[in-house]
């Protein structure tokens, strides 16, 4: 397979750049002609109308697989159009030393900032990814960008209304998640400032921005439909992982745990990793869990925000496996923390 | 991924979301009614992009690289004219969408899923006097097991939902309920006695009145009915949402 994936591209041109190119426009024109892309297509089209006769993927558990699966998808597409979109218009439109003026010098205080600034961006988690890693591309700190990618999707005012009528006479609740979900985003760009390293971030891809003589639109398209190209790629991936929860494990496992307070927390919180449900509709997912305590619930809608499958997937995709690992594993166990903590001074 | 196929991908997933949210009401199996202007949105958009993709980029892969890269642009190492190959597999939702589009959640999840607990209401207004009383699932319940004034008391009620066989004998008859799409669906079900279990998935209006066991207006009153009667319906337009049935017309 000829080079389309973009990290080989970054690698081969972080040593001597010069010398690569002519070699690399040969290989470019190596490349199979177009008709195999639509050979390819047509194959794919003719093995699902194939598959559509056999009686396995009618299988009600094969099915409601298919359904759920395709619901995260099509959820999330919106959303993360929204991401991309904004993510190549900071890219293209923006001028380079907006955000570097406009957060505070200091790295340690420019992560509460931009946690805040998370307020802005009204959607599901998916729109998070691709706009954080537009804000590192353009030169923010990863630490503050992270505090954004974090807090964006649970305390928007479209999350924070919802989660008003999910939980109808507890304004506590809507604090305490506003609380929480902010100490995690700060607490977690402060971690990365002490102990993150730049070598497990990918290579960070660096778009100049506007470059003179170039067309700021073309830039902003062909940005946008790369990065939701490859966006939507993972997202797929993270939808099926997703599914494959949902339709296997059995909702009366839920009953088991709930009686244990310190269980039924951090059970709630593998739930949320597992479920991944949008950000907009978790709290009327916390609100039926009825049997947990109300710390416990709000775990839920601290944790889901920011780790789930396919959360996972897409970060993974954007900034690499070494970090998605890492950054999940420390930002459920600050979530879940915060939450204790918040959960148990509030509610 | 090359151009061609990128071009393609954009088209098919944008006629896939038009096809799904615009001509047809197929995207209510997956997620609210609510998302249906931001579904077309999104695949007019992508549809445009994957045209003007097509249109415009029209010099090729090989000219694209001559705009981005000539030579000193190359430092910056970001190729567009290719996307990721992990972007093959947004060829499965999007053919999925246009050819083969999987079935609204039924039985089989219903089954597997524990009954949704109702909300608390503290205050219940006075039931209409119409006989059978159009009811949702939730309210029957919530009037059984809450209300302190007993107002459904032998009162007839006409619910709707599809059938759920329930391992051990008997069926339920159930509705799931979408908060945002059917990854968060949950499950409403009212026991039904005194009629052979239907078909699963059958879409069915019952009228009934409630089924004594435990006390009613409170905790421990099932929620159950007594069947008098039962007639097939088609699947509501409205089938994920927890009101009253709109019939396809």
């Amino acid at each position: 397979m000829p080079k389309t994936d973009e990290l080989l591209d970054v690698t081969d041109t972080a040593i001597p750049a010069v010398v690569h190119p002519p070699e690399r426009r040969r290989r470019a024109l190596r490349r199979p002609p177009p008709t195999t892309a639509f050979a390819l297509a047509l194959g794919l089209a003719a093995a699902v109308l194939a598959l559509s006769g056999t009686p396995w993927l009618n299988d009600p558990a094969v099915a409601a697989w298919r359904t759920v699966c395709l619901a995260i998808t099509v959820q999330a597409l919106p959303f993360l159009l929204l991401g991309t979109a904004l993510s190549g218009a900071i890219n293209a439109f923006v001028p380079a030393d907006l955000f570097t003026k406009v957060l505070p010098k200091r790295a340690a205080l420019a992560v509460p900032v931009a946690g805040i600034a998370g307020v802005v961006l009204p959607g599901c988690e998916c729109a998070s990814v691709p706009v954080a890693n537009s804000l590192i591309r353009r030169g923010v700190t990863p630490a503050a960008a992270f505090a954004f990618l974090l807090s964006a999707p649970a305390i928007n005012p479209i999350v924070l209304t919802a989660t008003a009528v999910a939980f109808p006479g507890s304004p506590a609740m809507v604090l305490a998640r506003l609380l929480a979900s902010l100490a995690t985003a700060a607490v977690m760009g402060w971690l990365w400032l002490w102990l993150g390293r730049e070598e497990w971030l990918r290579p960070v891809v660096r778009h100049t921005g506007h470059r003179p003589g170039h067309s700021r639109f073309t830039e902003f398209r062909l940005g946008f439909q790369h990065d939701f190209l490859h966006a939507g790629g993972f997202l797929v991936l993270g939808a099926m992982a997703a599914a494959t929860f949902n339709v296997t494990v059995p909702r009366s496992v839920l009953d088991t745990f709930s009686g244990s307070p310190w269980l039924s927390v951090l059970f709630l919180a593998a739930l949320a990793v597992v479920l991944a449900v949008c950000s907009e509709a978790d709290a009327f997912v916390a609100a039926s869990l009825t049997g947990f305590s109300p710390t416990a619930r709000l775990a839920f809608m601290v944790v889901g925000p920011m780790v789930d499958l396919k959360l996972i997937a897409l970060q993974a995709g954007t900034f690499g496996r070494a970090f998605a690992v890492r950054f999940s594993t420390a930002t459920t166990v600050v979530a879940v923390a915060a939450s204790v903590l918040i959960g148990g001074a509030l509610l | 991924m090359k151009r061609t196929a990128q071009v393609l991908l954009l088209v098919l997933t944008g006629l896939g979301l038009l096809h799904t949210a615009l001509f047809t009401d197929l995207y209510l199996r997956y997620v609210k009614e609510g998302l249906r202007p931001l579904l077309i949105i999104s695949g007019a958009l992508l549809l445009l992009l994957g045209l003007a993709h097509a249109a415009l980029d029209r010099g090729s892969a090989d000219e694209e690289k001559h705009d981005h890269g000539h030579d000193p642009g190359h430092d910056h190492g970001h190729d567009h004219s290719t996307a990721p190959r992990i972007a093959w597999l947004l060829f499965l939702p999007a053919l999925s969408l246009l050819f083969y589009a999987p079935p609204a959640l039924g039985a089989y999840t219903a089954s597997h899923a524990g009954s949704e607990a109702v909300k608390q209401q503290k205050r219940f207004a006075a039931l209409p006097a119409t006989s059978p009383l159009p009811m949702t699932l939730t309210d029957f319940t919530t009037r059984v097991q809450q209300d302190k004034e007993l107002a459904i008391k032998g009162r007839s009620v006409e619910m709707t939902g599809f059938a759920t066989p329930v391992r051990g004998g008997g069926w339920d008859l159930t509705r799931i309920i979408f908060t945002c799409c059917a990854a968060d669906a949950q499950t409403v079900k009212v026991h039904m006695y005194g009629t052979p279990a239907p078909p699963a998935n059958t879409w069915l209006a019952v009228t009934g009145t409630w089924h004594t066991q435990g006390a009613l207006g409170t905790r421990t009153a099932a929620a159950a009915l007594d069947v008098h009667g039962t007639r097939n319906i088609a699947q509501p337009v409205n089938a994920f949402t927890d009101d009253l049935p709109l019939t396809p017309s």
